[in-house]
C-alpha cells in the first residue's frame, strides 16, 4: 500500500450515506464528498456498501480486480482490494450483481466487520455508500459506523423512505443521531422546508432531533459527472453543486471519532 | 449415525469368540438403547421434552448465526380428559399415537416433533418464518380434524389447539422464555374456544417498522410536499 501521507486523526471517523429510496443521488454525493475531503489533505476511504449491486466503480470508471466479495470468499488481503484514485483517496469496491451478498447473515456480517476494521485503521475518514432500501446490509452498515447521513430529495417518496429508515434504525437499533443531506433542491429555502418538515415529524413521532448537514442544489454538472464517469467536483469545480459539497466536507472535517468504544453491530444491538 | 465400531462384526485383531469384543459390542448396544430411551417418548416415538430442549437450543443458536428465524409450535389436544374418561386410558394412548402420526405425516423431514408432556406437543420448525409456521399449524389443525380415529369401534374426531411463535436473531431470548411465549398463544387458543391457531400478530411485529397512516399524513400534510402539489391537502394537527 502506498503510504504517501500519514494519518491525521488518531481514530478514523466513519460515516454512512443512506437514503431508503434509490435514485436520490446518494452514490454521486458520497463520491464527491470523498474527493472533497481528500482535497483537504485527509486520508479518505470510500466503501461501496452496495454489496448486491455495486456502482461506485461504474461511477468512477474503475477496473476492479479484488472485491469485498473476493475477500469474504478467499481471505485475500483486504488492503489489496483498495484502489487508489489519489495518493490519499482509496476505494473499496463491492462486486456487481451478486444477489446473495445483499442478504448476508449475522455470521458473514461479523466476518465483514473483521475485514473492514483493519482497513479503516489506515484512514482518517471512511465514507460508506450503502444500497437503497432497508435490507440487512444497509442496517448493518448504519449500525457499524459512527455517523448516519441520510440523503433526501424533496420528492415525497424519498422523504417517506428516509423517514422509514430513520424509524427502523432508531426503534430497533438504538441509533439516535441522524444528519440530513438534502439533494436536488431548487434553493436553500426548499432545502430548509423539507428538513424542517421531516425534523418536526421525527420529533413528534420518534422523539428524535434530526440534524441539518446541508443541501446540494439541482445542477447540470451532477448528471454530466455521472455520464462522463468522473466526479463533478473535478470536471466542474466551480459549479453550484461542487461548491456546496466543498462546504459540507468542511463541516464533516469537524467530526471526530467517538473514541475507543466497542462497536455495536446490528446483530448485537438487539431490538 | 451408526457408530463406526458397530459396523465391525469381528474383533479388529482377528480373534474368534473374543470375549472383550463381545462385551464391547454389548456395551455399545446398551449405550444406544439407553440414549434412545433417554431422548424419545416410548408411546409416540417422538422426541421427549429433554431432547426437545437441546434441539430448540441448537436451532436458536443457528438462528443467531445464520439470521434465519426458528418457529415453535405448542400444541394441546382438546378435551383429552374426556377421551380418557369415555374410552379408557388405553384408548387415550391410541389417540396420542394417532395425533402424532397425523402431524408427522404433514411435516417436513427437518421439522422436529416432540411430546412435551401429557397431551401437549411441541414442533420446532427450523429456518421458518412466522407466517409460514402459522400456515403449517393450520394445515396440522385441519389434518387432525378431518381424520377421525377409531377408538373401541367408535369413530372419534380429535381436535387440537395451536400456539405459534417465531424467534428472530435480534431478540434476546432463552429457550425457556421462547417456550413460554409460544405457550401463551396456546393458552389464548384454548381460551378462545379451542381447535384453532393463535400466534404473535404479524401486524404488531410490522407496526413498529412501518410508516403509519398518522406519520404519512403528517409527512405529506406539511408545507414542503404540498407546495410541490404532490400531496393531499389534508393536514393533521401536530403538537411541538
Amino acid at each position: 500500500m502506498a503510504e504517501t501521507t500519514t494519518r491525521k486523526y488518531p481514530q478514523p471517523v466513519t460515516a454512512c450515506l443512506s437514503s431508503g429510496k434509490g435514485g436520490v443521488g446518494k452514490t454521486s454525493l458520497t463520491v464527491n464528498l470523498a474527493f472533497a475531503l481528500a482535497q483537504k489533505g485527509l486520508r479518505v476511504l470510500l466503501v461501496d456498501g452496495d454489496l448486491g449491486l455495486a456502482n461506485v466503480d461504474v461511477l468512477l470508471g474503475l477496473q476492479v480486480k479484488t472485491t469485498i466479495r473476493d475477500i469474504l470468499d478467499t481471505e485475500a488481503d483486504p488492503l489489496e482490494a483498495v484502489i487508489y484514485l489519489e495518493p490519499n483517496l482509496g476505494v473499496l469496491p463491492a462486486s456487481s450483481g451478486v444477489p446473495d451478498l445483499a442478504n448476508l447473515g449475522p455470521e458473514d456480517h461479523q466476518q465483514l466487520g473483521g475485514i473492514l476494521e483493519p482497513i479503516f485503521q489506515h484512514f482518517d475518514f471512511v465514507l460508506v455508500d450503502t444500497a437503497a432500501g432497508i435490507g440487512p446490509s444497509v442496517l448493518w452498515f448504519n449500525t457499524y459506523v459512527d455517523y448516519n447521513i441520510l440523503v433526501v430529495t424533496p420528492d415525497p417518496t424519498a422523504i417517506t423512505d428516509a423517514y422509514a429508515l430513520i424509524k427502523v434504525l432508531s426503534r430497533n437499533y438504538h441509533r439516535q443521531s441522524f444528519h440530513l443531506l438534502l439533494n436536488q433542491v431548487k434553493d436553500g429555502l426548499e432545502a430548509r422546508q423539507v428538513y424542517e418538515h421531516l425534523a418536526r415529524v421525527a420529533s413528534h413521532f420518534l422523539n428524535l432531533d434530526l440534524e441539518y448537514l446541508g443541501a446540494v442544489p439541482q445542477d447540470p454538472a451532477v448528471s454530466k459527472g455521472v455520464r462522463s464517469q468522473a466526479p463533478f467536483l473535478k470536471i466542474a469545480p466551480h459549479s453550484k453543486a461542487a461548491r456546496a459539497i466543498i462546504s459540507h466536507a468542511e463541516r464533516l472535517q469537524g467530526w471526530t471519532a467517538p473514541g475507543p468504544v466497542p462497536r455495536k453491530t446490528a446483530e448485537e444491538a438487539g431490538g | 449415525m451408526p457408530d463406526p465400531l458397530c459396523s465391525l462384526t469381528l474383533c479388529p485383531f482377528g480373534a474368534e469368540d473374543c470375549p472383550v469384543w463381545a462385551e464391547a459390542q454389548r456395551l455399545q448396544e446398551e449405550c444406544d438403547r439407553l440414549r434412545e430411551l433417554a431422548q424419545t417418548d416410548p408411546l409416540t416415538g417422538l422426541f421427549n421434552r429433554r431432547r426437545m430442549m437441546i434441539a430448540l437450543d441448537q436451532e436458536m443458536e443457528r438462528t443467531r448465526r445464520t439470521g434465519l428465524p426458528t418457529s415453535l409450535m405448542m400444541i394441546d389436544l382438546d378435551h383429552f380428559k374426556r377421551v380418557n374418561d369415555t374410552f379408557g386410558h388405553q384408548a387415550g394412548d391410541e389417540a396420542l399415537k394417532f395425533a402424532s402420526w397425523v402431524w408427522r405425516k404433514n411435516l417436513r423431514r427437518i421439522d422436529i416433533t416432540c411430546r412435551y408432556g401429557g397431551e401437549e406437543f411441541a414442533i420446532i420448525l427450523p429456518g421458518t418464518r412466522l407466517h409460514t409456521a402459522v400456515r403449517v399449524a393450520k394445515r396440522l389443525q385441519a389434518a387432525l380434524q378431518n381424520a377421525p380415529v377409531v377408538l373401541q369401534g367408535r369413530k372419534v374426531r380429535l381436535t387440537a389447539s395451536f400456539g405459534v411463535d417465531a424467534y428472530t436473531p435480534r431478540q434476546e431470548l432463552t429457550v425457556r422464555a421462547f417456550i413460554k411465549r409460544a405457550d401463551r398463544y396456546l393458552l389464548e387458543a384454548k381460551f378462545k374456544g379451542r381447535n384453532r391457531v393463535c400466534s404473535q400478530k404479524p401486524e404488531t411485529a410490522k407496526q413498529t417498522l412501518e410508516v403509519t397512516m398518522d406519520e404519512r399524513s403528517a409527512l405529506f400534510g406539511g408545507n414542503a410536499a404540498s407546495e410541490n402539489g404532490l400531496a393531499p391537502r389534508k393536514r393533521t394537527s401536530m403538537k411541538g
